[in-house]
């Protein structure tokens, strides 16, 4: 664990140009940090900062391991891995949602009817708690991408997946027929870094959640 | 090559790792004995009866069966033997009795580093004790064990767990929505604390104070932003208690390392009062945890306060790299056996370590076999 420098896992992809604003506008060093910029790390050593830059699935395991204090990742993620991390503030950007969806022509089934069937999903341990707290059995099939593919392949009979604005589902010929859960943005931090950095941690956290209080809309 | 794996999150340690466990295992040993702690030793694994009095830790456990039905447990942790062990042998004792111990300890948990599924633990436990010096003690003995194996800029955190359980029990809660609430606040989910708070019918203060406890962490000007806490009988009391206990640590000249942190809520569940956790910058991962446990022991029908802590000796072993110097090391050959013996006692009786040439080897030999060690000197008896 790096002793003086802050350092914050940021996610690439969607999320990192909402967190350059965000870190904008609580005057934090952005300067190279871009969507398109190869550096993997970004060091400045006037403010003591660092960010390494990783894949969203990868930025718990840095956090947990205190590889980084900090770490901007999605709920989503947080919630499929169950790592061991604090999870101190809602940034309310990067909204989605997991939903249980299903071929159109099966738009009017009732959930308990889904039982013993074939889930595709990104997110075994989300679709799996979310049967068994139903009730339900049903057959857990993990792909990594593009699960709408799956019951039109016919290997899956229901998908578990997250949407944002439901366009791919529709596009797939898919309807959401339940949500499971909403996610945003969130901003983890390491169990041992909160207490030994507490100083430097404890002020950022609170003009994080000062910002987001006062901007953008909550989803829920 | 099956006969050459080893099961999921264990491991074999060489000897360059076991010096530096050894290490830190004599120091703290002999920091226990100077406070007049004394060592016990209890079964690698005991009903699971026990192991489940006081803990709800199902999922860590490895179990197993014994030829007669019962459900045997691999102990996940060492506080609860002892308790039984003190219902069973020490009802008549002299109390306070102070007991320490060493051992390794089995939990399932997914291995990766600083968590492994067998892993050694220190701890001591203060039996027949309550009150501020009693706990002052402990964590005394705590924050100096890490500084006598070497550990600078680490911090041990303090709460007392019954401002948080009074506060929890003048909300009119169910036990159900208590245990929720303290999960959040142990895991410092706080984006789902104020959403389950917000939607709670409580009392707007204390909603307050449970959403900002987990963000206190300080010296004792913490305590000044929980005002709530006042108008709670027992709540106060408790946060009496810290203040005695802090200035308790002030006195004995360990404060320096302690911080009040309103969010330590220690997972095992028969904390009652004290509860403390240490870390260091340098790991991820806390490295030592304890507090008063006054209910535990009466479960096991021996009603007696106590308090203790536990270190982790896997996770010290990954911060602290250093080990003691050793004395020197010679290698001694010859060619008559007689005189080779004769020499190495010698050099042994003078507190050397020696190794002898057992081959017979001739000078030469031995000179390129000393090529590649370090702190080790060759000499040939002729």
């Amino acid at each position: 664990m790096q002793q003086e420098y802050l350092t914050i896992a940021l996610s690439k992809g969607t999320l990192l140009k909402p967190t350059i604003g965000l870190f904008n506008q609580i005057n934090l060093p952005v300067d190279g940090v871009t969507p398109d910029s190869r550096n993997m790390v970004f060091s400045y050593d006037a403010q003591q900062i660092k960010y390494i830059m990783c894949r969203p699935t990868d930025v718990p395991t840095y956090v947990e391991q205190g590889a980084a204090d900090l770490g901007i990742v999605g709920k989503d993620v947080i919630v499929e891995q169950g790592k061991d991390v604090f999870e101190m503030a809602d940034l309310k950007f990067g909204y989605c949602r997991f939903v249980v969806a299903v071929p159109a022509e099966y738009r009017d089934i009732a959930l308990k009817n889904l039982k013993y069937k074939r889930v595709a999903t990104k997110f075994p341990v989300v679709a799996e708690q979310f049967f068994k707290s139903q009730g339900l059995q049903v057959e857990i099939i993990k792909l990594h991408g593009n699960i709408e593919l799956a019951p039109i392949m016919g290997i899956s009979d229901v998908i578990v997946d997250i949407v944002s604005t439901g366009r791919t589902l529709r596009e797939n010929n898919l309807v959401e027929l339940v949500k499971i859960m909403d996610s945003t943005t969130r901003l983890i931090c390491n169990r041992v870094s909160y207490r030994t950095k507490y100083n430097q941690i404890q002020p950022l956290i609170e003009t994080m959640q000062e910002i987001v209080k006062g901007g953008s809309t909550q989803c829920e | 090559m099956r006969n050459r794996e080893i099961p999921r999150g264990l491991r074999d340690l060489l000897p360059d790792e076991v010096k530096v466990r050894r290490n830190i295992e004599k120091k703290a040993l002999d920091l226990f004995t100077s406070y007049g702690y004394e060592e016990v030793i209890t079964p690698t694994f005991e009903f699971l009866e026990v192991v489940e009095t006081g803990t709800n830790m199902r999922e860590e456990l490895f179990l197993f069966m014994d030829r007669e039905g019962g459900i045997l447990s691999l102990r996940p942790e060492v506080t609860l033997s002892i308790a039984r062990l003190a219902a069973t042998h020490l009802q008549d004792a002299t109390l306070p009795q102070r007991l320490y111990y060493m051992s390794n300890v089995f939990r399932h948990v997914q291995p990766q580093v600083a968590q492994y599924r067998e892993f050694w633990q220190l701890g001591i436990e203060l039996l027949g004790a309550s009150g501020t010096y009693a706990d002052a003690e402990v964590i005394t003995i705590a924050v100096k064990t890490m500084r006598e194996i070497g550990l600078d800029n680490f911090k041990v955190s303090l709460n007392q767990m019954g401002i948080f359980n009074s506060l929890l029990d003048d909300s009119g809660m169910n036990n159900q929505e208590k245990e929720m609430i303290r999960n959040l606040i142990e895991k410092k989910d706080l984006v789902e604390l104020s959403r389950v708070l917000e939607n709670m019918a409580i009392d707007d203060g204390l909603k307050e104070t449970i959403a900002i406890l987990p963000v206190l962490h300080g010296g004792l000007e913490v305590l000044n932003r929980i005002p709530y806490v006042e108008s709670n009988r027992n709540a106060s009391q408790a946060v009496s208690d810290l203040l005695k206990v802090y200035e308790a640590l002030q006195d004995w000249g360990v404060i320096d390392n302690i911080v009040v942190d309103m969010g330590v809520l220690r997972g095992l569940d028969y904390y009652t009062g004290i509860v403390f956790e240490g870390y260091s910058p340098d790991l991820g991962y806390g490295l030592l945890g304890g507090g008063r446990y006054d209910n535990l022991l009466g479960q096991f029908g021996f009603p007696c306060p106590a308090t203790g802590f536990a270190l982790g000796i896997d996770r010290l072993a990954l911060v602290l790299k250093h080990r003691d110097e050793e004395p020197r090391r010679f290698l001694v050959g010859g060619t008559d056996f007689k005189t080779v013996v004769q020499k190495a006692e010698e050099l042994r009786s003078q507190g050397y370590i020696v190794e002898i040439d057992v081959k017979g080897s001739s000078r030469e030999e031995l000179e390129k076999r000393m090529e590649n060690r370090e702190n080790c000197s060759l000499i040939y008896a002729d």
